[in-house]
């Protein structure tokens, strides 16, 4: 378990993280994503006590990171910017962090084996590829055997084996009842593990959420439906969730007295039992649907910190007012 | 909260005894260590078989005391004890690597501790050691001339303990400087610089007071413990311990605040 209240983290003048209130529960993978720059790996940072908040704190397991007597045992991290010596062997590096917790070599041998590093690891980092090294990271992140595992970027660099191999221990982590955290700018690397989304863009959060949530209030799965009866339509479809939104004249191309109709909360199949059964003539009936990656760009569009036709970044957290004039 | 461990979790917690022996595997498991070690070790024995070989009675260095002539490598052994000291701490922000250690160690203050310790430990064992032999080795070759001396003669034994002392403190200084500068090639700067220059250019300025401060800076405090006899010009062997202590214990200090403070 993780939790942030009210993290903040400035320099000088430039906020990086603004105000997170967030928790990360056990037994799920909890996605914390956001573009480039939105302010991911500093909160990451400030969990592990590598950053101090500027305001607020977090707790993992129930308090400071700093603060617990082992903590190797409550949360494993893998950070983004390597952190190894290039001139150690894995297994010297592993030993050494083992040591300060008194975890016996069997252990260290353990998490080179877990991670597929045995044959690699008495070479010096130096010679290892960013897979290689990644591997070495999530060996370390295992050491204590934690409740609590902490991500950052796992999958960048990684060839597709290496992928599907952090994809399989983030399942398989959750699966055992841990606490998951793991960040990337990927949406769609998110989807295919993540149960729980925090989204934050610029330092604040955006959504703290489900995957299929979001896609909803992203103006996700809706049916577009083009009829010349669109009352008729409409007052048939009495569920208390439907929502319908009317286009008078939708395409060129379609009859000169056709409604365009979005229509949400049902999906096409019982549009069309409803249309057939009160004989309403349709003429198109079409699943829309925004995927995800699509809904994290509407998300964050507003915080995305490196646009390039923006001249002038404001160094300032950007209001509201700037957010709806940029957007 | 309630754990949701799988398995009960074995004892294992953070003591200091075990972060100075993870800074100790840290240490000897790097390439680095091994060449500056052997090196700082080489050039006090070399330069010491050398000295004892070349010297003629009545020469040039007959002034010169028997334990500094003997040990006169250590010039050039603290270079390498320097450069090892910065590697220590700086060397890690170099590579990342203090973002492990002190996630492994979030109180962060220990893994300085621990690095000072072991450092010390280790310099103190090996310069004391090759003190000792290079000067057995040098009187082996100096027993015939107006340099001979013993171990038991008055200040032998203390020169030879001072110059190890000499070299671990100075050694501290440079590795309290790396954890502070967080830059490698900034603390080897930064003490070629302020230590080892600063004095000789305050040195030239013509003041007493000057003079008598610039006695206790490290370089001249270092050249009298390394003496049997005392240097003209230099405080006693007493003061000079006190003074070049209080110079490394200052910096790990202003080091420590640093590390506590700062963010990684």
């Amino acid at each position: 378990m993780i939790t942030a209240h009210g993290l903040t983290k400035r320099y000088g003048d430039r906020t990086v993280v603004q105000d997170l209130d967030f928790t990360v529960r056990p037994g799920t993978v909890t996605g914390f994503l956001g573009p480039n720059g939105a302010g991911k790996s500093t909160t990451m940072r400030m969990l592990l006590g590598l950053d101090t908040p500027t305001q607020g704190r977090s707790t993992v397991n129930g308090r400071s990171y700093a603060t617990h007597p082992a903590p190797l045992t409550q949360v494993g991290a893998l950070l983004e910017a390597r952190s190894v010596h290039p001139g150690r062997s894995a297994f010297n590096h592993l030993m050494a962090l083992a040591h300060t917790h008194g975890i016996p070599r069997r252990r260290v041998e353990e998490v080179i084996d877990l991670a597929g590093l045995t044959d690699a690891a008495h070479r010096r980092v130096k010679g290892y590829s960013l897979g290689m090294g990644q591997r070495l990271g999530v060996a370390a992140a295992f050491l204590g055997d934690p409740a609590t595992v902490i991500l950052d970027e796992p999958v960048n660099g990684l060839d597709p084996e290496g992928v599907l191999w952090i994809r399989t221990l983030l399942t398989s982590l959750a699966a055992e009842g841990r606490t998951v955290l793991v960040s990337s700018h990927l949406m769609s690397e998110m989807a295919l593990t993540a149960d729980h989304l925090i989204v934050i863009g610029r330092g604040r959060l955006l959504a703290d959420t489900t995957v299929a949530e979001l896609i909803r209030s992203a103006g996700g799965a809706s049916v577009r439906v083009v009829t010349p009866q669109p009352e008729a339509l409409k007052a048939h479809l009495t569920a208390p969730d439907v929502t319908f939104t009317v286009t008078p004249t939708p395409t060129p191309t379609s009859a000169p007295e056709a409604h365009e109709l979005r229509i949400r909360g049902v999906d096409a199949a019982h549009i069309g039992r409803v249309a057939a059964t009160h004989a309403i003539t349709l003429h198109e009936l079409t699943p829309q649907t925004v995927s995800l990656e699509q809904a994290f760009m509407d998300l964050t569009q507003e915080s995305v910190n490196h646009r390039p036709h923006r001249q002038h970044e404001p160094t300032a957290p950007a209001t509201g007012a700037d957010i709806g004039a940029a957007a | 909260m309630t754990t949701t461990h799988p398995a009960a979790s074995p004892p294992y917690r953070i003591t200091p005894p075990r972060i100075l022996r993870a800074e100790w595997h840290k240490l000897r498991s790097l390439r680095s260590t091994w060449v500056t070690v052997i090196s700082a070790v080489v050039m006090v024995l070399g330069v010491g078989l050398i000295m004892g070989a070349t010297y003629t009675s009545g020469g040039g260095d007959s002034d010169v005391d028997t334990v500094v002539l003997s040990l006169y490598g250590s010039m050039l052994a603290q270079i390498f004890l320097v450069v090892l000291g910065i590697l220590m701490t700086a060397g890690e922000y170099a590579t990342g690597m203090i973002r492990s250690s002190l996630t492994a160690v979030p109180t962060r203050l220990p893994v300085l501790w621990a690095k000072a310790v072991v450092f010390a430990a280790t310099v103190f064992t090996v310069m004391l050691a090759t003190s000792v032999v290079t000067f057995a080795a040098a009187q082996a070759l100096l027993h015939d001339t107006d340099q001979a001396a013993s171990f038991t003669d008055p200040g032998i034994l203390r020169a030879l303990l001072g110059n190890a002392a000499a070299l671990t403190l100075m050694g501290l200084l440079a590795l309290g400087l790396g954890a502070l500068l967080r830059s490698v090639p900034g603390a080897i700067g930064a003490f070629i610089g302020g230590v080892m220059i600063l004095p000789e250019i305050l040195g030239m300025l013509p003041y007493d007071a000057v003079e008598r401060a610039i006695m206790y800076f490290p370089t001249q405090a270092a050249g009298a413990l390394g003496s049997a006899t005392p240097i003209p010009g230099t405080v006693s062997p007493g003061p000079a311990l006190f003074a070049l202590s209080l110079w490394a214990g200052t910096t790990l200090a202003a080091a420590a605040l640093a590390l506590k403070r700062r963010d990684v």
